[in-house]
């Protein structure tokens, strides 16, 4: 169905305006982070005189950002490979095995789906100070891996399940064992599946931040999206240096969706059609 | 591939056990460790938590007080607030699922360039809150960009985030403007599923736009809107904390707390973990009635099918 003549382009008129109103707050933000803080007061709206990177280098050096950033990377990093890992691992019995307790099994992983972190921070705050693991890198990632699980196995589970059984009772017949038919036909088989998954899951962990504020309690273990929330206090008289510092945090991610737009929505949209 | 599968039709009961137990153990290695996760860091505490929430804090920490800190929620009026706020994203909600339905439909038209628009409205999604936060914590503030283009229009300055009264508006509205690319998708993703053949026929039929958008559109998609009214709503409740945390801190003067900002304060700040446990308890029960109406609805949408 394609609509013609006058409607069509009547449509456009609004779409067009709520497309400029998504992209200005960033189009302004980086014209900002190109002002010196004279321009910013004198006139909020004006072009940067001349394009300059000094407030995103400044902001770079002299905030810790670089510190912040290699923890996300870290934690960002170890989650999403737990998560794949262990998504697979569990996507793949859910969608190809049958086991006794499969379908209960699974409704588990689905029912924890809708415990949000909210609800378990208070008990989950002193588990993780039970065993040692607050402010560490490693309490963080078992923390993020935990929180998306369900979701990826999930995912992992509706992906595996159009891998058709006959591929996978061949490579059975040709003496593969079950183990090995994960290393051999789900893994590259679900290559897809799995950078659309990690993709999501990257951005989820590298977005967050109540749950790093929780878990990550010192100074030097901040990650990024927490270190850019104590950037307000620190730049609040120099709003073009802050807004360096905002625009620093967030090119990871615009690189991330200009690359890998297709993958990201495919991974939401997967959870959504299903149903 | 066909000739190898008949000889294994053949194999002997004894092979065919062993493999059989094969099969199961691995099974059980690959479940184990997502499963111990899940309940290890999901399941175990939400049941402390519920558990946690019947006892005291400070003095009183560990004993039993039965429902005292429900009371005591009862009666602060900065988890009122919260709970208030609550009723203001319910209200928002219809705005929430509109804009990007209506907006899919147009998409769905194919109007020129709507892949651009597609990827354009669905971009502040993948940013992170705190981001989006400090971007309208510039734009919003005071003597901000926006103050200065209402004074230009001969409109009073106003006070988006010092308000008491419109900060929390504010706060909902950024988060809609962030999140309505994702409901969007999900649309489009429910629009490539719609039988073209009953567009086909309404049109023959001499259906206008409306009436196909309200006739075959918004029946055919009922599973589509009613997941995207529940995520939408469990995202308000639960994706918020970083607009909050970054935009107002909860001010002023709590006038914009949600109940996830309140729980992190009273566990944090306050050092009250048993209330901030009862907090949480509350706000899994909005949770679950949200998802139960969801479980209703497809229980309904599928018997009509």
């Amino acid at each position: 169905m394609r609509e013609r003549g006058i409607g069509r382009w009547v449509v456009a008129v609004p779409m067009c305006l709520l497309a400029l109103a998504t992209i200005y707050p960033m189009v302004f933000t980086l014209n900002v982070a190109m002002k010196s803080r004279r321009e910013y007061v004198l006139d909020r709206f004006s072009l940067a005189d001349h394009l300059t990177a000094a407030n995103i280098a400044d902001a770079w050096t002299s905030s810790g950002l670089g510190r912040y950033t290699f923890n996300s990377i870290v934690v960002t990093g170890g989650a999403v490979a737990l998560l794949l890992l262990l998504g697979s691992m569990a996507g793949y019995a859910f969608s190809q095995l049958t086991f006794r307790g499969r379908k209960w099994l699974f409704l588990v992983c689905l029912g924890a789906l809708m415990i949000p972190f909210q609800v378990i921070m208070v008990p989950f705050f002193r588990v993780l100070g039970q065993i040692h693991l607050l402010d560490t890198h490693v309490g963080l990632i078992l923390a993020y891996t935990g929180q998306f699980l369900p979701f990826t196995i999930f995912l992992m589970t509706s992906f595996y399940s159009r891998i058709p059984g006959e591929i996978v009772e061949a490579a059975r017949v040709d003496g593969s064992t079950t183990l090995g038919v994960y290393r051999r036909i789900m893994l590259p088989l679900g290559r897809p599946a799995l950078l659309s998954v990690g993709i999501l899951n990257a951005l989820f962990c590298w977005n967050d931040v109540l749950i790093s504020l929780l878990v990550m309690q010192s100074e030097q273990h901040r990650t990024l999206m927490v270190g850019v929330t104590a950037l307000r206090g620190q730049y609040s008289d120099n709003i073009p240096l802050f807004a360096g510092g905002v625009l620093v945090a967030a090119l990871p991610v615009i690189a991330i969706y200009l690359f890998f737009q297709r993958q990201i929505t495919d991974g939401v949209t997967a959870g959504s059609t299903k149903g | 591939m066909t000739a190898q599968v008949v000889p294994a039709a053949r194999r002997t009961t004894a092979t065919r056990r062993w493999h059989v137990s094969e099969h199961k153990v691995a099974a059980l290695v690959l479940v184990t460790p997502a499963l111990l996760i899940i309940v290890g860091l999901r399941i175990v505490p939400l049941i402390l938590g519920a558990q946690y929430s019947l006892t005291g804090d400070g003095e009183r920490n560990g004993m039993f007080v039965g429902l005292a800190n429900y009371r005591t929620l009862a009666e602060d009026p900065v988890f009122r607030t919260a709970v208030k706020n609550v009723g203001l994203l319910f209200l928002a909600l219809p705005v929430a699922v509109a804009v990007p339905g209506i907006l899919a439909t147009f998409l769905f038209l194919k109007v020129p360039g709507h892949r651009f628009y597609r990827s354009v409205y669905f971009f502040p999604v993948v940013l992170s809150p705190v981001i989006i936060g400090a971007i309208f914590n510039i734009l919003l503030s005071f003597d901000g960009p926006l103050n200065q283009l209402l004074g230009k229009a001969g409109v009073a300055p106003v006070d988006w985030l010092g308000n008491s009264n419109i900060a929390i508006f504010s706060v909902i509205g950024v988060h809609i403007w962030a999140t309505f690319g994702m409901a969007l998708v999900i649309f489009m993703a429910g629009f490539s599923t719609l039988d073209q053949s009953l567009l086909d026929a309404a049109r023959c039929d001499g259906a206008t736009l409306p009436q196909t958008v309200w006739h075959v559109v918004v029946p055919e998609l009922s599973r589509t809107i009613q997941f995207v009214f529940v995520t939408t709503m469990i995202g308000m409740l639960t994706g918020m904390f970083g607009l909050v945390y970054v935009m107002t801190a909860g001010g002023p003067g709590g006038a914009t707390y949600l109940p996830e900002f309140y729980i992190w304060v009273t566990q944090g700040q306050m050092n009250s973990p048993a209330l901030a446990s009862a907090a949480s308890m509350v706000l899994f029960v909005v949770m679950l009635l949200v998802g139960l109406a969801q479980i209703r609805l497809i229980k309904r949408a599928t018997k009509e099918v």
